[in-house]
């Protein structure tokens, strides 16, 4: 949360979670290379280093997202997930730029028209060529790394650019098959590590798109207009249950000193689950990266300038009702005091 | 300040038990980095489908040489040297320039004219390239007899095509799929191509690549370090065998 942008604000979680990157990827490399078996020159033993090492990242970032939404403990590997993405990417490209300035150099031919016109295909499976999946796959990372910031999420505004993000998926396609069509059709030792990320990759999120699926959908009874959210005692006191709608966004209802608000499940900042935040010092507060709202009226405290939708809530008895109809962004609605 | 099961990235305090699981996500991650990378680099020089024998190291460090013979323009650029204590028979030493070029030759140098050529030696196995930096000329020498081509019948040979520079030590490993770019822009580039045999032919394993006539063959980048079987007849001219393929028959396994 910033007023205005600045290249990275800096916290201690994000400097220890940077250096704990920034280590393993030493330790990685410092792996691969010293204890290599084979003869084989140093530029071709960086290049295979440096494209194992993207394709281990860019796995493992895949897996942060699904990994928080089955235990929560995962949360604080979020939290600094651009930065990983971002690592990746680099990675990725000093694979590329390896590659350019060792198979790709010393020829009459430029580096980047020996790309276009070196590999062609076979006509066969075996030597379709894998470079240019590698290419699209480096695109796609290199624009998701440029758009990674503040700036563009709030340029593009969440919906677009959390879109366009998702775009990593199909540039982890194109990894894979830019190393099925290449290191794999020789070296036994990354086939492994490519099968096990992959599937278990695969399997990682239909776990959890599962489990997301079977979380029930409401709606809105006749003749009301009014969704019955939950019974009043089944919110915790700084917290919130999520009222999945059939066809509108989530709603997330919290509890803060008895009073029931209600606001847009999903945070302003990057679409996240807003509802499994907490309130802390007044707030409800986001469990990605900790932008706060006012209870009130979805308005983060000043400075900040976000603002999210909110509901308005009627109490029938014991059930707590909820007004599917979201107001706009910001709008003040007393919060509801049970008798 | 959060609840000590809530962590918020500016927040300093986010609860023993989280920190506790994060210390052991941390170690999880650095050692499995450290074993994928000790696997992974164990396959380092892939041995592809064949497995070719891994190239080992340059047979002698790569020293400059100069070198006098008669040359042979077809298929590709190849000098012969006369026999001596290490080649009982006319020796073959293949030719190609600096990077992935083919060695520059002057246009008035006949085929079968004596030049001395002075350049880089590379060696692998029963092979020798030079990588020439100047332009080849002819020299005054009384000649050279031409070996005289000796066929060894038709032959069909499992193998992959490489370029000869990099097969003989210019890069390790000068094979297999993730060098094919880089052996097709040497091969368009006028480096001999070698075919590399997953098992001896004739006590070699190395075959320099010629056109059913004889002469280079046309733009070999389809077919070049994927596994291929090729068909044709194998010469042996001097100590180098030649193996005449008909490309249209070549078959990628
Ligand atoms: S999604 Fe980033 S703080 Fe909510």
């Amino acid at each position: 949360m910033s007023v205005k942008y600045v290249p990275v604000s800096w916290t201690t979680s994000k400097k220890l979670y940077d250096a704990g990157l920034i280590a393993g990827i030493a330790l990685y490399l410092l792996a691969f290379s010293h204890f290599a078996i084979g003869a084989v020159d140093d530029q071709a033993l960086r290049i295979r280093a440096l494209g194992s090492c993207a394709f281990l990242l860019l796995s493992l970032v895949l897996a942060i997202g699904p990994l928080a939404r089955l235990d929560r403990r995962f949360l604080p590997l979020l939290y600094n997930r651009r930065h990983f993405g971002v690592i990746t990417c680099t990675i990725a490209a000093g694979h590329a730029l390896a590659v350019l300035g060792w198979y790709f150099a010393f020829s009459p031919l430029g580096p980047y028209d020996a790309m276009l016109v070196a590999d062609i295909g076979s006509g066969h499976l075996r030597g379709v060529p894998f470079i240019p999946f590698g290419i699209a796959a480096l695109l796609i990372l290199l624009v998701l790394a440029v758009t990674s910031h503040d700036f563009w999420l709030s340029f593009l505004t969440p919906k677009l650019w959390k879109a366009l993000h998702l775009g990593v998926y199909a540039a982890y396609g194109l990894v894979v098959l830019h190393v099925a069509f290449g290191a794999l059709q020789a070296q036994r030792a990354f086939e492994i590590e490519v099968t096990v990320c992959a599937l278990g990759l695969v399997a990682l999120h239909l776990w959890t798109g599962f489990r997301e699926g079977r979380k029930p959908r409401m709606a809105a009874a006749a003749p009301s207009g009014l969704v019955h959210a939950c019974k009043l005692g089944d919110i915790a006191e700084g917290r919130a249950i999520v009222v999945r709608l059939t066809d509108a966004d989530p709603v997330a209802i919290f509890r803060h000193e008895g009073r029931l608000s209600a606001v847009s499940h999903l945070c302003a900042h990057q679409n996240g689950p807003l509802g499994e935040g907490r309130v802390i010092d007044g707030c409800i507060t986001c469990p990605w990266h900790g932008f706060q709202y006012r209870l009130e009226d979805g308005r983060a405290p000043p400075p900040f300038t976000e603002r999210i939708a909110t509901y308005r809530l009627h109490l029938t008895g014991d059930d707590v009702m909820l007004d599917p109809s979201p107001n706009p962004p910001g709008t003040y609605v007393q919060p509801l005091e049970p008798a | 300040m959060s609840p000590p099961d809530f962590f918020i990235g500016w927040d300093r305090n986010s609860g023993r038990a989280q920190f506790r699981f994060l210390a052991l996500v941390a170690a999880g991650f650095l050692a499995l980095l450290a074993g994928i990378g000790l696997l992974d680099g164990q396959d380092a020089a892939p041995r592809g489908l064949f497995h070719l024998a891994p190239p080992p190291p340059p047979d002698a460090p790569i020293d400059a040489v100069t070198l006098r013979g008669r040359v042979a323009l077809h298929p590709y650029p190849t000098l012969f040297v006369q026999p001596d204590a290490t080649h009982p028979s006319l020796h073959s030493v293949l030719l190609s320039g600096d990077g992935k070029r083919g060695p520059s030759i002057d246009p008035a140098l006949a085929d079968g004219a004596m030049v001395s050529v002075t350049g880089l030696k590379l060696r692998r196995g029963t092979i020798d390239m030079l990588v020439v930096g100047e332009e080849v000329h002819p020299l005054p020498d009384p000649p050279i007899a031409a070996p005289a081509p000796v066929s060894l019948g038709r032959w069909r040979v499992a193998g992959e095509i490489c370029d000869g520079k990099c097969q003989t030590g210019a890069m390790q490993p000068g094979q297999g799929l993730s060098h094919r770019a880089c052996a097709s822009l040497c091969l368009i580039g006028g480096v001999p191509p070698v075919f590399v045999t997953a098992s001896p032919v004739a006590g070699a394993s190395f075959l320099l690549l010629a056109g059913p006539d004889g002469r280079a063959l046309a733009d070999l980048r389809r077919l070049a370090a994927l596994p291929v079987v090729l068909e044709g007849e194998i010469e042996r001219r001097g100590d180098l065998l030649v193996f005449k393929v008909d490309l249209t028959q070549a078959r990628v396994l």
